[in-house]
């Protein structure tokens, strides 16, 4: 029928408009990278004008952005995967049990999220450097490790497992260590899947701690390496956007191959709540 | 056995005299300079064997911050770069190392001791001084239908100018006007300032005077400019814009040459003096300086390594580095690369016409309230003698606190 | 069962020990600060001034100025963004060729570095940059100085960039929930007559509302937070400075005054937490209000 063509054309119209707004201010980033440095940036200077990856070679040579790269790799891989075993820990001991130590997570989750981190920083300087991990990766991963909302996920799943594959186990004469990590955390792995995923994003631009938890050069993050790459007067805007790109890059790849997955890990924190 | 127990004893005490580690928190980062830093260290470091130097890099963005929390928390270094805004406050809170006495002989061979003395004491070694000229752009001006050689020198000839430029195109504007940043803003209206022969504080620094007529007449002149042809933006936005061609006049400092030459700007740059009201008037004048941290315990060491980084030499090597034109070093400021270039001329000329803030711990304070009066005169309500008013009663209150 | 007690107490101890080190202490430390005057820059201790700071706060009308634009900010932008994220989703909700790419477009600046996004929008902003083109191409006339640097534009520039970058990342949730409802709910619904409007009203809204009351909880705790793109853009001038802003900068920077910023950082929080108690406490009404 004639109106449901015209239905259909107007979807894709609308769907295309929303589709560039939203998308838009990223290609801009990503075409002024590309572009020469000096260059003008003006309304029609970014469809014409030479592309050139000349910004991105100068950052990994002249600018160390390689080894900003590694470090947020580092401590994103790192902080994942301890949150995937410690979060694990905690919320098959909250689920199994009845404890006070419910009410300090629920304490714990209202703190994170709703205490101005700012607040926060001039006290936990002072506490790294008395105990002498300022300016080193423990500063980086420490306050990390263990993330309230991702214990909340994988408890939310543990209590819908019922715990007759563990009292097996148990009866068997299977130490609990065994039992914990060998039986129940596989049997996790689509919670822990999700909070990986939220563990990554989040951490992949935190900015603030590590900005003033750490000083050295070599201990920047991409975020705190971009913020520094403001402040300088040498840096023009054509590197400051390149340097955004390798900043996202990570994130897009990983949301290309883990889409799925993601969106199935945001829905399912919020469904759950 | 006997052998072994010297042997130990021996390498035990070369590792207590084995020496000392000072540390150094600076300011110059970027790739352009550091190299020099870091070479400016190794030197040092040549000829002290028995003083290892640690160096942390500091971003304006967040180096003040970091040297309070270092400061508050016992933790600070031994040497430290103070911008000269701050140095009041930090030795009023006693955490600066008086230096006057060791500094004696060195007075008359350096220049900007006044900045870094507080109550008669002298806190912080002049390094690297810095004041703001005037930029204008040639081909604009040409195109505005000045002649080839022309400079303002009054107030007038600068609005004048700054319209005619504005005039020639929708995309063109005269004057770089500052906004939405702290501690630029004025930077740019204290020349006006003091040109008009204002002052903050009158000369028994007991009264504020922040709303004299000559105040008046510098924010109105500086108004005049902002409303008639001002480009709005932060430092960084005015210097793109005016980079691009796209803004005839800007107060700025000696950065913008490093700049011009590190992105290989094609700019028909013309330097001038700050004008004044009637002639030409006085600018505003800052600068690095290299402070002792009052708890260190190396002060001599500490002592060692900041008369070496700021003797003579290694003075006109940073400056040759960084284009920077104001070096604090008498000898120094001799040296024949600063008569290479017309603009580092224009800045030597200056700097014997410029005036500092007064060194006052409150000095940050004042500062914001003085920004938030042109702030409103510019953006807000429009006018000049009200809001300058208002900030000299809030000034006046809060020196009697 | 000791030995239980023993390996329960082991598996919380990563957890325990980082929580009590790095985030209760330091809260426990800014509280008590909150009720001195500790001062960064100041060489002699805090001494304890009971609630002064809190009622010095109340007179300072920088923090009223801050609070009165953290408000416009979170009531201007969580509505706007919970009903745009629905609209969308309920676009997006069919099967349709090329689903994927719209969806993950319209995620896409919810994954993004807030710094980066504020840098983008900071260049597009200004005067003669795209949205200022845009805008006097569609008719209006952009503020004088670009959109951030006029007092009102300047908030809603910040806000308008906040909702692009949020409303993907509320869309999908949305998206969740659309999934979760039965579809027999609607074709029973066709069935006995329902127009798709009532349909959406009947069906739809009342089953969506955890997932709306999740949304809009989020979003408003995020919202009373707003600091980096202030940072970033402004500094807070031309009536841009929200709550976090001025804490950053009475606490840390400028004033270094840091009882007096924690004071107002438990002002915020219990600000915080007041609101989204309401909040749920509106939504979980036994009758829909809608």
């Amino acid at each position: 029928m004639v109106t449901n063509k015209l239905r259909v054309i107007l979807r894709y119209i609308v769907l295309f408009c929303l589709l560039i707004i939203m998308t838009f201010p990223l290609l801009w980033m990503f075409r002024v990278a590309l572009m020469h440095s000096g260059a003008p940036v003006g309304f029609c200077d970014i469809f014409t004008g030479v592309i050139t990856f000349a910004n991105f070679v100068d950052l990994f040579r002249n600018a160390n952005i390689g080894r900003y790269l590694f470090n947020s790799i580092l401590v994103v891989v790192i902080v994942t995967a301890a949150n995937a075993v410690f979060c694990f820990m905690v919320a098959y001991v909250l689920a199994r049990y009845r404890m006070l130590a419910g009410k300090l997570l629920f304490i714990s989750v209202i703190v994170v999220l709703m205490i101005p981190a700012h607040i926060l920083i001039v006290p936990l300087y002072v506490l790294t450097i008395k105990v002498g991990i300022y300016d080193t990766y423990w500063a980086l991963l420490l306050p990390w490790l263990v993330n309230p909302i991702g214990i909340f996920l994988v408890k939310q799943y543990l209590e819908s497992i019922p715990p007759d594959m563990e009292e097996a186990a148990r009866i068997d004469g299977a130490g609990e260590l065994v039992i914990l990590f060998r039986i129940v955390m596989p049997l996790c792995k689509p919670a822990l899947a999700v909070l990986a995923i939220q563990v990554f994003f989040t951490n992949w631009n935190l900015f603030l701690f590590p900005f003033i938890l750490t000083s050295s050069e070599s201990l920047r993050t991409l975020p705190v390496a971009l913020a520094h790459y403001q402040g300088q007067q040498a840096i023009d805007w054509q590197h400051l956007m390149a340097g955004s790109a390798v900043a996202i890059i990570p994130v897009l790849i990983a949301f290309i191959f883990l889409q799925k997955q993601i969106v199935s890990g945001i829905t399912a924190g919020a469904i759950k709540q | 056995m006997k052998y072994i127990v010297v042997l130990f004893i021996a390498i035990l005490s070369t590792n207590v005299t084995a020496g000392e580690t000072l540390h150094w928190w600076q300011f110059w980062t970027d790739p352009a300079i550091k190299p020099t830093i870091n070479s400016i260290v190794d030197e040092f470091e040549k000829a002290n064997p028995d003083i290892t130097v640690e160096l942390t890099d500091l971003t304006w963005a967040n180096g003040h911050e970091k040297i309070v929390l270092a400061l508050a928390s016992g933790t600070g270094p031994d040497v430290l770069e103070l911008g000269s805004d701050w140095i009041a406050q930090f030795a009023a809170n006693d955490h600066l190392a008086d230096i006057s006495k060791i500094v004696k002989d060195d007075s008359s061979e350096y220049q900007g001791w006044g900045m870094s003395t507080y109550k008669n004491n002298v806190y912080g070694f002049p390094w690297i001084l810095g004041t703001r000229i005037l930029f204008a752009n040639r081909e604009l001006l040409n195109r505005a239908g000045y002649d080839p050689d022309f400079l303002p020198v009054t107030w007038d000839d600068l609005i004048k100018a700054a319209t005619a430029i504005s005039a020639l195109d929708n995309d063109i504007y005269g004057w770089g006007s500052n906004a939405a940043e702290k501690h630029r803003l004025y930077k740019k209206f204290l020349p006006f300032f003091w040109s008009a022969g204002a002052q903050i504080f009158s000369d028994d620094g007991r009264h504020c005077v922040l709303s004299s007529t000559f105040a008046v007449d510098a924010l109105t002149a500086y108004k005049k400019l902002h409303d008639s042809c001002g480009y709005v933006a932060n430092q960084r936005g005015i210097e793109d814009a005016f980079l691009d061609g796209k803004i005839g006049f800007i107060i700025s400092g000696d950065w913008l040459l490093k700049r011009i030459e590190l992105e290989n700007r094609n700019i028909d740059l013309v330097s001038t003096l700050i004008p004044g009201p009637t002639f030409i008037g006085r600018s505003f004048m800052g600068g690095e300086f290299l402070s002792i941290n009052k708890t260190s315990k190396q002060k001599k060491a500490a002592m060692k390594l900041i008369r070496f980084v700021a003797s003579p030499e290694n003075q006109v090597r940073f400056c040759k580095a960084n284009h920077s034109a104001n070096p604090s070093s008498i000898k120094a400021q001799k040296n024949e690369y600063f008569s290479s270039n017309v603009h580092l001329q224009t800045f030597i000329k200056q700097i014997s016409m410029s005036d500092y803030p007064p060194v006052d711990p409150d000095w940050v304070y004042i500062e914001e309230i003085i920004e938030g009066a042109v702030e409103d005169a510019l953006f807000g309500s429009g006018l000049i003698a009200e809001p300058l008013r208002l900030a000299r009663d809030k000034i006046a209150k809060l020196k009697s606190k | 069962m000791k030995r239980s007690r023993l390996i329960a107490a082991l598996l919380l101890l990563p957890w325990i020990v980082t929580f009590l080190a790095f985030w209760l202490f330091p809260l426990l430390f800014s509280l008590i600060a909150g009720f001195t005057d500790y001062s960064l820059i100041s060489r002699t201790g805090a001494e304890w001034i009971g609630l002064d700071n809190y009622r010095q706060l109340f007179s300072d009308n920088d923090f009223l100025e801050s609070i009165k634009n953290t408000f416009i900010f979170v009531f201007g932008t969580v509505p706007v963004t919970t009903v745009l994220a629905l609209l969308m989703a309920l676009f997006v909700n069919k099967r349709f060729p090329g689903r994927g790419l719209f969806r993950s477009g319209f995620f896409l600046p919810s994954i993004t570095s807030m710094v980066v996004i504020a840098l983008i929008f900071t260049n597009l902003y200004q005067r003669g940059g795209y949205i200022a083109t845009l805008a006097a191409m569609a008719g209006f006339t952009p503020p004088e100085y670009g959109f951030l640097y006029s007092s009102s534009t300047a908030l809603y520039s910040i806000m308008a960039m906040d909702i692009w970058m949020s409303v993907g990342y509320y869309m999908l949730i949305f998206l969740a929930g659309l999934e979760s409802i039965p579809s027999e709910l609607y074709e029973v619904a066709r069935i006995q007559g329902a127009s798709s409007t009532r349909q959406f009203f009947s069906i739809t809204l009342p089953l969506l509302r955890p997932v709306a009351l999740f949304i809009i909880v989020i979003n408003s705790i995020k919202s009373f937070q707003i600091f980096v793109e202030i940072f970033v853009m402004t500094k807070g001038k031309f009536d841009t400075a929200s709550m976090v802003y001025f804490i950053y900068d009475t606490g840390v920077t400028t004033a270094f005054r840091f009882g007096y910023a924690s004071a107002a950082a438990f002002v915020l929080f219990f600000i915080v937490a007041t609101f989204s108690a309401f909040q749920f406490f509106l939504f979980r009404r036994r009758k829909p209000l809608w």
